[in-house]
């Protein structure tokens, strides 16, 4: 009845296509992602050009794959392995897909001491997508079942990706828009063949 | 708005409906709005959804463009 509501108002606003979703969030199937609006956007407060930017994704990618990779010796079930060294793969071609957006802003690939040439001190190592720890993270992950474990990287993804649409509205250069447009695209890929496999 | 609002005629989606549409969108293409209170928002939403609860969209909508396919939850 809200969304009516809303999409009422919408159409006398002036709004070209206004429309209400029938059923409400109940009648949604997909994935849903959890947290306040401003949820994550914390972490990116500490960059503020592209580059910077592209550097911190890029840290969040590595504690992700590192999270998976870590993860497989923990899970003993063989079933899931081949997902995990899916979603290891997944990280370690974001990371390449990051270095070369670096090289398609600044004309330069990233050099040396990338990404830590790029932030101050104060940048966490620590961190992975979804703006989890990735020590407490695998901590948690120690005696958990598969079933459990999936469930934990379905919203951590979903996470991800819910936060990368919202930053790219935030962000006001052109640059920055492209980072978390690229990130937003290929989160979306990543979650529908992670879906794909728990099928 | 008044109650009034409440019965206009509107045009509605389904779930399954906005799904399929929202897949393989660029974000920027649409305005998806969830329209309930921060609470429900928080224990999950659509994935990129804008919060903002009924009450505040009259004054808030200068925040979304127009022009862009709307879907409100």
């Amino acid at each position: 009845m809200r969304s009516r509501a809303a999409a009422s108002i919408l159409q006398t606003a002036g709004f070209a296509t206004a429309r209400s979703m029938l059923g409400g969030i109940r009648a949604w199937e997909g994935l849903t992602a959890p947290g306040q609006p401003e949820a994550g956007m914390a972490f990116f407060t500490m960059a503020a050009r592209a580059e910077e930017l592209i550097a911190l994704a890029w840290l969040l990618e590595e504690g992700s794959r590192r999270f998976y990779e870590e993860a497989q010796r923990s899970l003993a079930d063989s079933g899931v392995q081949k997902l995990l060294s899916g979603l290891v793969s997944a990280e370690e071609h974001h990371k390449a897909s990051l270095e070369k957006l670096y090289q398609t802003l600044t004309g330069s690939l990233p050099g040396k001491g990338f990404p830590s040439s790029l932030l101050s001190d104060a940048a966490p190592g620590d961190y992975m997508e979804g703006g989890v720890r990735v020590s407490e993270a695998l901590e948690w992950v120690k005696g958990k079942n598969t079933s459990e474990f999936l469930e934990l990287a379905m919203s951590l993804e979903t996470s991800s990706y819910d936060l990368y649409i919202k930053m790219e509205r935030r962000v006001e250069a052109e640059n920055s828009k492209k980072v978390f447009s690229l990130l937003a695209n290929e989160e979306e890929r990543h979650l529908e063949s992670l879906a794909a496999l728990l099928r | 708005m008044g109650v009034i609002d409440y019965f206009k005629p509107v045009e509605t989606m389904t779930a399954r409906e906005v799904r399929k549409f929202l897949q393989g969108r660029d974000p920027r293409e649409y305005n998806l709005i969830d329209v309930r209170q921060p609470r429900e928002y928080e224990q999950g939403h659509i994935p990129g959804a804008r919060l903002i609860p009924m009450a505040e969209l009259p004054g808030r909508l200068a925040e979304l463009d127009p022009n862009k396919p709307t879907i409100a939850y």
